[in-house]
């Protein structure tokens, strides 16, 4: 009964927690359109905020919920327990499942999907795939397969379509692989797993805007001068006329996504002055926070244990 | 936004004196009749005038307050709100029309395709000049040195 409790109390603690924090991040992420941040940043912030939730409800679940009730319940007591915990450690439960089951279907489609399309590929030697440790394959085209696309979590791969091929001038191609790499070094497939495990409704938007994001992030990556700005644009105009109107599965990531005017307008834009403009937040900026945060809990441990304590002892009630 | 919605529903085209009407509105804000005059851009009468903007008030794109005589008109709704719900109205009715129901929206997916194409020559056209414009610059580089 105790240990029941104890689980029982952590699923409910979860849960509340976890849904409060996702209803803060679905109406708080658009004061970030006020930053001014790289592409990449932006996009690492996005995708910081989407997850967040799921991150901090289980820290703070495994950091202080569980510790609190192990120390600080009295085992010997056989204490009653009201509706509330049981129901919404089911609810947590069934959020837990409904992740894992988003995650297994959306890769057992793309693996489905993409052994379809993989049918007679054969590998494609052009330098920028040699420079990156990747396997980029063509494929025969069809009508429903995408022109170029970033496939696979684990061991990705770039598919490029015969018509690709056969289209692209040798630059453009080169600057379209090299996009499609800039994404498989952000690992914006596995990025895109991770947000269907943590459902939540209303956080379409913010997942629109990371895609976005993540578009000119690897847009940015992938340019390093005006002319392959110009080869970028091209090869997306290009690519955009073969686009097929089936969507394609959530574990990829196709080169013709999102405003392909505000991308190729962007792009037609581009000067290297302008791009070292906007701040960009390194990784080393989050320590300082994370450590004062370490701190804080390292000191006020104790009294915080007390504090969840009494918390889950009211939701027991 | 509502009663917009049903009142296109009935009538969802403006006349193109309505539509001056409610452009003149938008760039004041609100306005009475006589105010709409004052500038002189608006070459009718204002019985003519009282007519239209009353017409939009019952059409439910007007709010109005009394003001002395008068009454000072207010549109009710954002030009991007109108626009967006003329669209929806003007799809709506698309995909009402017809006997078999998938014709309409296949002409929908046909313009929406003839826009994209005309969308993707313009881009293409954008990216070409750039291209040249480049070619020419590294040109005129190479003859300089």
């Amino acid at each position: 009964m105790f240990a029941l409790r104890g689980i029982a109390v952590s699923l409910t603690f979860f849960f509340l927690l976890y849904c409060l924090l996702s209803a803060l991040v679905a109406v708080a992420w658009r004061s970030l359109r006020w930053l001014h941040a790289t592409e990449q940043s932006l996009a690492g912030l996005l995708f910081a905020l989407r997850v967040l939730p799921l991150a901090a409800s289980v820290v703070i679940t495994f950091v202080f919920v569980v510790p609190s009730f192990q120390l600080l319940e009295p085992r010997s007591i056989d204490e009653g327990m009201g509706i509330m915990p049981p129901a919404l450690g089911i609810c947590a439960l069934l959020l837990i499942a409904c992740g894992c089951f988003r995650v297994i279907a959306a890769q057992t489609t793309t693996s489905r999907v993409v052994a379809r399309w993989l049918e007679g590929a054969h590998p494609l030697n052009v330098d920028a795939a040699d420079q990156a440790d990747t396997q980029t394959v063509t494929f025969r085209s069809r009508r429903e397969t995408p022109p170029l696309t970033l496939v696979g979590v684990s061991k990705p791969r770039v598919l490029v379509s015969e018509s690709t091929v056969a289209l692209l001038s040798h630059d453009e191609l080169h600057i379209a692989l090299k996009h499609e790499l800039a994404h498989m070094q952000s690992r914006d497939n596995l990025k895109k797993l991770a947000f269907r495990f943590c459902p939540f409704p209303g956080m379409a938007k913010l997942e629109s805007a990371w895609s976005q994001t993540a578009e000119l992030a690897a847009d940015d990556a992938a340019v390093s001068n005006l002319d392959d700005a110009v080869d970028l644009a091209a090869a997306l105009v290009k690519l955009s006329r073969l686009v097929p109107v089936e969507a394609a599965p959530v574990c990829t990531v196709g080169f013709v996504t999102g405003s392909i005017s505000a991308r190729v307008a962007r792009l037609l834009a581009w000067d290297e002055a302008g791009k070292a403009q906007p701040m960009r937040i390194r990784a080393w900026c989050v320590i300082p926070p994370v450590v004062v945060v370490l701190l804080c809990v390292f000191v006020t441990y104790g009294p915080a244990l007390a504090l969840t304590h009494e918390v889950t002892e009211w939701l027991v009630r | 936004m509502t009663k917009a919605f049903s009142i296109f529903g009935s009538r969802p085209q403006l006349g193109p004196f309505e539509q001056q009407v409610l452009q003149k509105l938008w760039s004041h804000g609100s306005a009475t009749v006589r105010e709409l005059l004052a500038d002189g851009k608006i070459h009718q009468a204002y019985t003519t005038v009282m007519t239209t903007v009353d017409r939009l008030y019952k059409k439910g794109l007007l709010d109005r307050v009394a003001e002395g005589r008068a009454f000072r008109y207010t549109p009710r709704h954002a030009p991007e709100e109108l626009q967006r719900a003329t669209a929806l109205e003007s799809i709506r009715q698309l995909l009402g029309s017809g006997d078999a129901s998938s014709l309409p929206l296949s002409y929908l997916v046909e313009a929406l395709s003839t826009h994209d194409a005309q969308l993707l020559d313009e881009l293409q056209l954008l990216v070409e000049r750039k291209r040249r414009e480049l070619q020419s610059r590294e040109k005129k580089g190479r003859e300089e040195r």
